[in-house]
């Protein structure tokens, strides 16, 4: 239906890597050749001015409950857009039953969240962290009216929301300020790793032991990229042009407490959304861009480093001995037919986590474009 | 053409259908705890309220002969569409700390000239409603508090009950449903509550919202978790289910609901 106004504007050479400027009716897009266009709903379509309302209000605190916390609170990007907690902690203090995923590449999810087979739009998304309250996380449910007067007094707000909304009569809606912060989020994208530059032909961006990595990652022995194999490392992808809708879900056997494949009261995965006893326990494969900053890893944070996650796989399911959650998740009868076990020796558990690392965009962890742009200034005196 | 109009208005059941709905009428609610009145501050009843909102949709009363009068509420831009209401029962005070200063016990409406005998209508919002955006709403729909985002759809109930320490809350709406936020083809548990009160006369009753039926004072004070968000596997949610006469697994109606009752104002 959408016209791809598919342009390449211009075809740079930055450091080995090829930077695809693609434009979008008129945005242009800072994607890596090899990255299809990402899909923006019709009814926000992207544009400078919005993507940098959405930066400020992705940084800004005052869209929480004690203005203590901003989007950025549980998705820093030194650590790609998670914290590096087990598990998230909202403004007052309600903890939150999964670990906040990655923002990189959403622009490319077909589904977000750890299991939500609902939710498809970053528009959606954002309303849940931003008016949640079970667990509560900014708090701001019933709030609305202090989100549009800060749309409305603070001075950025109210001079750029007109210009990003042009067509309408009261730009300073809750609607217009998640539209602006999805238009941020879906410029996240991770297109510059060591990875993304031996695909572009530079052999030497990829150390030895990372090429064997490779190997053994897209192999029958170990089966990874079922689950999280394309270019954005995951099944549940999406893009412009894709003809196909790909959502994925899947129980990799991290419990099995009744025997019967139980997960953990709160954290069932697909299961909570849907009742269906084959649900327990599935949850999206994330990304696995920048996978090397992100723990600890899983839904709910309980595997703390990427040694302990390939121990977890090699083994075909997680046992856990004693203790509430005790069970063995390898006879977790829902698991993935992908989830087998495989023998891996020291080396190639090293030449493994080699190739994970080189998924590591460097670029992106400190991309001014995606910072801070309250730093260093304070928020209430805004001019 | 006349005629014909004539003689369906003179069957039974068109007093509903054809008689203009021109007398106001106001069906008011009461939130008690073992029929003893509460709030948000600690009553008699050892029990306070923590939250009590909740949607009502297709409301009708009930004449001697069995027919049913739509309700036409009076659409005020805040509380109520015509065949909508949000009913608020919290004033924000207290442990009520998600709610909100205003309140709204009472549904206004005008139904047709008639002798009514009883009042019928379901908690819940209805399907075309409920699964739009809740940004574009119009009241009472715009309720942030009151849309389950993660869920999609409203609450049609929220409510909570504190006593000493220990506390509950259930939040009530549409489970199990398929397709995206925004293109949503059906949910598996609609999980609206179907509420039928013989003998309910509007300006001699009220509507009595019991919440000892959805927790009793043991489990209340059981120091436990007991919290229910309608999913099927919360064993928190089997009694309160039951009470609201709602099979968990389905959402069907499952028996008749004992939460909301006639009563006479206190």
């Amino acid at each position: 239906l959408r016209r791809p106004a598919a342009a390449s504007l211009a075809l740079l050479l930055l450091a080995g890597i090829t930077w695809w400027a693609v434009t979008d009716r008129g945005y242009v897009w800072h994607i890596g050749a090899h990255l299809p266009r990402p899909e923006v709903p019709d009814d926000n379509p992207m544009t400078e001015i919005k993507v940098e309302l959405g930066r400020r209000l992705f940084y800004d605190r005052r869209l929480s409950v004690n203005d203590t916390m901003s989007c950025a609170t549980c998705h820093i990007q030194a650590l790609a857009f998670t914290d590096g907690k087990q598990h998230a902690t909202g403004a007052t203090g309600a903890p939150h039953p999964r670990g906040s995923m990655s923002l990189v590449n959403s622009a490319y999810a077909s589904r977000l969240t750890w299991a939500n087979p609902l939710l498809a739009r970053l528009e959606d998304q954002a309303l849940i962290p931003l008016l949640g309250d079970d667990p509560i996380e900014m708090g701001m449910a019933g709030r609305e009216r202090v989100i549009t007067d800060l749309l409305r007094t603070d001075p950025r707000y109210a001079a750029g929301l007109p210009k990003a909304f042009p067509r309408d009569q009261d730009p300073f809606s809750v609607l217009n300020a998640v539209r602006a912060i999805a238009a941020f989020v879906r410029t996240i994208i991770s297109y510059d790793s060591p990875y993304d530059r031996y695909l572009a032909g530079d052999e030497s961006a990829l150390q030895p032991a990372a090429k064997r990595g490779l190997e053994l990652f897209f192999s029958e022995r170990l089966e990874c990229f079922h689950c999280h194999g394309g270019f954005n490392f995951t099944d549940s992808t999406t893009h412009a042009n894709a003809t196909v809708e790909r959502v994925g879900f899947h129980n990799t056997g991290l419990y099995n407490i009744d025997g019967n494949g139980a997960y953990p009261p709160g954290n069932t995965g697909l299961f909570d959304m849907t009742g269906q006893r084959r649900d327990m326990g599935r949850f999206k494969a994330p990304t696995l861009r920048n996978i090397a900053v992100t723990a600890p890893y899983m839904h709910d944070g309980s595997v703390a480093t990427l040694d302990d996650v390939i121990s977890h796989y090699a083994r075909g399911g997680r046992l856990i001995a004693e203790g509430p959650f005790a069970g063995d998740g390898r006879r977790n009868p829902f698991k993935s037919e992908f989830v087998r076990g495989f023998e891996l020796t020291d080396a190639e558990r090293a030449d493994l986590i080699a190739f994970l690392e080189s998924l590591t965009d460097r670029k992106l962890l400190t991309d001014p474009r995606f910072a801070d742009p309250h730093a260093g200034a304070i928020i209430s005196s805004n001019k | 053409m006349l005629r014909r109009l004539v003689i369906l208005c003179a069957a039974g059941a068109c007093l509903a259908s054809c008689a203009r709905p021109t007398v106001p009428v106001t069906i008011r609610f009461e939130a008690r705890y073992d029929d003893a009145v509460i709030g948000c501050g600690q009553g008699s009843a050892g029990v306070a309220l923590s939250d009590l909102r909740f949607y009502v949709q297709d409301l009708h009363l009930l004449a001697a002969d069995g027919s049913a009068a739509d309700l036409r509420l009076d659409a005020d831009g805040v509380w109520q569409q015509a065949d909508l209401a949000l009913l608020d029962l919290e004033d924000g005070t207290g442990p009520c700390l998600n709610g909100t200063p205003a309140m709204h016990a009472a549904v206004s409406a005008r139904v047709a000239p008639g002798q009514y005998r009883g009042l019928r209508f379901s908690v819940g919002v209805p399907f075309a409603s409920n699964h739009a955006d809740p940004l574009q709403a119009i009241p009472p729909l715009g309720d942030a508090a009151m849309h389950w985002h993660w869920r999609s759809g409203y609450k049609f109930l929220r409510a909570g009950l504190v006593a000493d320490d220990d506390g509950f809350w259930i939040h009530l709406g549409s489970t199990g449903c398929e397709g995206t936020v925004r293109a949503i083809s059906g949910c598996r548990a609609p999980n609206r509550v179907s509420v039928e009160l013989p003998g309910f006369e509007p300006g001699r009753d009220v509507v009595i919202v019991e919440l000892a039926a959805l927790v009793s004072r043991g489990e209340l004070q059981d120091q436990a978790a007991s919290d229910c968000s309608s999913s099927p596997a919360e064993t928190a949610c089997v009694a309160p289910f039951k009470a609201l006469g709602l099979d968990l697994q389905s959402g069907a109606g499952a028996g008749t609901q004992r939460v909301f009752r006639r009563g006479v104002p206190r």
